[in-house]
């Protein structure tokens, strides 16, 4: 949908589509055996070297100067056939964006354009939390852009594969709370296995424990909420890109099978029923491509008035693929439960989409209480 | 006032007062002992969770997840132990006779704490339940009273029932659409026996089982008045495993591919056929396989929607224990009105689904499968008569020719098909609401808890993963959904026809 706006995303969305095609399709089960099965750092590299990880950091940076609508077609395309990946291209997205938010151009200038592996590449960090929202952060003591950092994080996304995070922690006793780029590979920095979670198993996380880890502020001290706010607004849009894909890639898959599969003498795809069940998907699967367009190209060209309603969009297309991906299992019976078929994975995967950047009641809440407050529809 | 002829009148209009009320028509014919039995049950249900199911739930799933080969022997050997395999085989089959609507309320507890462990019980009394609405009682007792000997041994027997097929899962579960699909399970009639090829698909439990409940057909074309029930041991030549299922949840509980290769089974293994239909009823053996399946199905699926109100509650705990202790933005969340009205949805959807499955077994009880058992008389002489009555004197008599007839006509001639209806169409109802209100209560606490709730080691993911299942075993919610629409609805509109679309 987006492409048929902007011609100038075509080529990434049919790089990302071919790269799917073949880094992905097909493997997503072996892939997702993590972490009881092999990390895929084979595909992480591939997807290194075409510039997924760095869709919308700038060419002087290291990245490939994209914008919001670039990452969202990447997203979209490569969650068609796995979030995991996905996740990954999203987190780093999200550490980037924090900085470049933050002003903070000096530290991504330091990692970015240096960076030789994913691993120098990758910037971890808790992508499922709004950290204002998280009343245990770590403490950090310190002056200037030089702290030491000591506590507990959980759920940090990639801090087994980065070597570098952002880590929200409080300087105060109040709630406010700062950035700090962190080597989570030095002294002082404690991490567990990989956290077996719901999904996106591929897209690891884990939790850490500090005990005076040196950091670096990023942005203004106490200014952690307000760059965040102002890089979810993007993010989020970024996230329902995600869960647009997995919708898609379960509509696909459940369409294709429905029109082979036979059941009362007929294709199922012909029981009324079913065809309902399809339709309610297709719908879903539509919606959700035309709001991350119209959010794409507002957010592109900075319209007034629309803050609101990208969350909102957000938040509703993340409902959408939470329904439909029960559906596309549905569809597929009892072969959809299985692993041999991507309908359980997407299943899996889109609850965790759904939760990035905060559980939705408490995005639901932070959104109408900013309308409440500020009485202004742009956020 | 109403005449008596004019309030029958009223209450036989659509929705008829004998169909909607059922708890109202069956308390008064419900054994009173019947509330202290399920209380005991309950309670032992309490205990298995707080020393068995509870501690193994969160260990035995990530352990399936790092050996997909993983089987629950250690599981069912304490299983067995506890006497859960045995605990509602009826007395005169040498089980302990505990009432089947307890069941339900067992399956609630064991199910809030892990529905997988809850299947590696259940499963096994699908196919008690196969085994006994087949009517033959000589097989019932043959294989029951194995059962009962493995719980004395120490070495447990189980049953599993096999009916889905690769290309026919829906169109095993309705005789309307079984003549259309596409079964290819065979039994050709040879000397002494039959000859069984084919393969099933999904079956629960089938590695680790002692007997498998098979359904086949003796002409695939022709599937609706051919099916045939057999029982074959774990073992026996021709009948082998194929890979054992990679699901999505319930990772304690294996799925099986049963494979059936030019499998002799003998003609005293033969649970259920037309010839054996015809010596007690002329009913086409159509309508015969529609009941002995209805039969099924009606005991089965209220179990089901326990299974699924046990996750809801499951569900519904934890993320009350989270909001309980966890702070968001400076304060309790078990003291923010959203997640107290969240909480209150959740609660409600567990009492919910609690009724449906209650009504559900209602139907059963005064109107279907457990009738017999509950009469008053029959349930309070089974109760008090001594084990060695049933053993010695009972138990020759499920032996003979007579006893299966009588059994046969009690079942398949003397229902009406109005009761038949009411506890299919019942049980469908109560199958698609804990089913979908399991899900649905797995959703909330994964919102209410945010990252936590995405932790396998919280629990509730698991849970989300575990209750999925229930939304297409036992029949998919969509073929529920129609079934519930011909039971209990196309009967008040004459031109309704259904699965003709």
């Amino acid at each position: 949908m987006l492409i048929s706006y902007r011609n100038d995303l075509k080529p990434i969305a049919d790089l990302a589509q071919s790269f799917a095609a073949r880094e992905l399709a097909g493997k997503t089960e072996e892939h997702d055996r993590y972490p009881f099965g092999e990390f895929y750092d084979h595909v992480l590299d591939k997807a290194h070297e075409v510039g997924f990880l760095g869709a919308i950091l700038p060419d002087s940076l290291g990245g490939i100067g994209g914008d919001i609508g670039t990452l969202c077609v990447i997203l979209q395309n490569i969650c068609q056939v796995d979030g995991s990946l996905g996740g990954i291209i999203f987190t780093n997205a999200l550490s980037q964006e924090i900085m470049l938010t933050a002003g903070a151009t000096d530290l991504a200038g330091e990692i970015f354009p240096k960076a030789t592996s994913p691993k120098e590449f990758l910037v971890a960090f808790p992508s499922y939390t709004d950290p204002a929202q998280t009343d245990t952060l770590p403490k950090a003591v310190g002056s200037g852009r030089n702290f030491t950092l000591t506590g507990r994080l959980e759920f940090l996304v990639m801090g087994n594969l980065a070597r570098q995070a952002i880590i929200p922690a409080r300087t105060g006793n109040g709630p406010s709370y700062s950035f700090f780029l962190v080597d989570v590979s030095a002294n002082g920095v404690e991490k567990s296995d990989p956290i077996f979670s719901l999904g996106l198993h591929a897209c690891p996380a884990v939790d850490i424990t500090l005990q005076n880890v040196r950091a670096r502020l990023v942005g203004n001290e106490n200014g952690g909420h307000a760059v965040f706010e102002k890089a979810s607004l993007k993010m989020n849009v970024a996230a329902a890109a995600m869960n647009a894909g997995i919708m898609k890639g379960s509509f696909n898959e459940a369409l294709a099978y429905s029109r082979e599969r036979f059941q009362g003498g007929r294709a199922i795809a012909n029981w009324s029923e079913l065809s309902m069940v399809l339709a309610g998907m297709s719908i879903k699967a539509d919606v959700a491509e035309m709001c991350i367009a119209q959010a794409c190209l507002g957010l592109a060209k900075s319209l007034d008035g629309g803050g609101s309603q990208y969350i909102s969009s957000s938040i509703h297309i993340h409902e959408l693929a939470c329904e439909a991906v029960n559906d596309g299992i549905q569809i597929l019976g009892g072969y959809g439960y299985m692993k041999d078929y991507g309908q359980e994975k997407r299943f899996r995967d889109s609850r965790m989409v759904q939760t990035l950047l905060g559980p939705a009641p408490m995005k639901k809440l932070a959104m109408i209480r900013r309308i409440v407050e500020t009485g202004a529809k742009n956020i | 006032m109403l005449t008596s002829s004019e309030v029958a009148s009223k209450l036989s209009r659509f929705p008829n007062f004998e169909d909607t009320w059922l708890g109202l028509s069956y308390a008064p014919h419900m054994p009173k002992h019947m509330v202290k039995e399920t209380r005991e049950v309950i309670a032992i249900a309490r205990k298995f969770n707080e020393e068995v199911a509870t501690p193994l739930a969160l260990k035995i799933d990530r352990l399936a997840h790092e050996d997909p080969d993983y089987q629950p022997w250690d599981l069912m050997e304490e299983v067995n132990r506890w006497g859960f395999y045995t605990m509602w085989i009826p007395k005169l089959f040498g089980g302990k006779g505990y009432n089947m609507p307890s069941m339900s309320c067992f399956s609630e507890e064991i199910a809030s704490a892990c529905v997988g462990i809850m299947n590696v019980i259940g499963v096994h009394y699908l196919a008690v339940a196969g085994l006994i609405s087949s009517g033959n009682t000589r097989l019932a007792k043959k294989i029951l009273r194995e059962v009962v000997e493995g719980e004395r041994s120490g070495k447990p027997c189980t049953l599993v029932l096999a009916t889905t097929e690769p290309g026919a899962g829906t169109d095993v579960e309705e005789v309307d659409l079984v003549d259309k699909g596409k079964v290819t399970c065979q039994a050709k009639q040879v000397k002494g026996g039959y000859i069984v090829n084919g393969t099933k698909v999904f079956i629960s439990m089938g590695h680790v089982s002692s007997w498998t409940v098979l359904y086949a057909y003796e002409d695939t074309k022709h599937p609706s008045e051919t099916t045939i029930g057999f029982v074959v041991k774990t073992g026996t030549k021709g009948f082998s495993f194929g890979s054992h299922e990679n699901k999505m949840g319930q990772k304690v509980c294996p799925a099986s591919v049963l494979i059936f290769e030019d499998c002799f089974i003998p003609d005293d293994q033969v649970l259920f056929s037309s010839a054996l239909v015809k010596k007690f009823t002329n009913k086409p053996a159509r309508d015969i396989s529609q009941r002995y399946c209805d039969y099924v199905v009606s005991a089965t699926r209220p179990g089901v929607c326990a299974f699924g109100i046990g996750v809801a509650r499951g569900a519904f705990e934890t993320a009350l224990n989270y909001a309980s202790t966890t702070c968001v933005n400076g304060r309790l969340l078990i003291n923010q009105e959203w997640a107290q009205c969240m909480l209150a949805e959740m609660h409600k959807n567990v009492i919910l689904g609690r009724l449906a499955y209650t009504e559900a077994n209602n139907a059963n009880s005064h109107r279907g499968l457990y009738r017999m058992l509950q009469i008053k008389p029959v349930y309070y002489y089974l109760k008090a008569m001594p084990r060695f009555w049933f053993d010695k004197v009972i138990s020759p008599m499920l032996n003979w020719e007579l006893t299966a007839r009588v059994m046969g006509k009690i079942l398949f001639d003397v229902p009406k098909p109005e009761d038949q209806r009411c506890c299919s169409g019942w049980a469908s109802v109560a199958k698609i609401t804990g089913t979908d209100l399991g899900v649905k209560n797995c959703q909330m606490a994964i919102e209410i808890m945010g990252q936590k709730g995405l932790r396998q080691d919280a629990g509730v993911e698991k849970m989300l993963r575990d209750i999925k299942l229930l939304q297409i075993y036992e029949g998919t919610n969509q073929l529920n959904r129609l079934n519930a629409f011909k039971c209990l609805i196309a009967p008040q509109v004459p031109q309704a026809r259904v699965f003709e679309d």
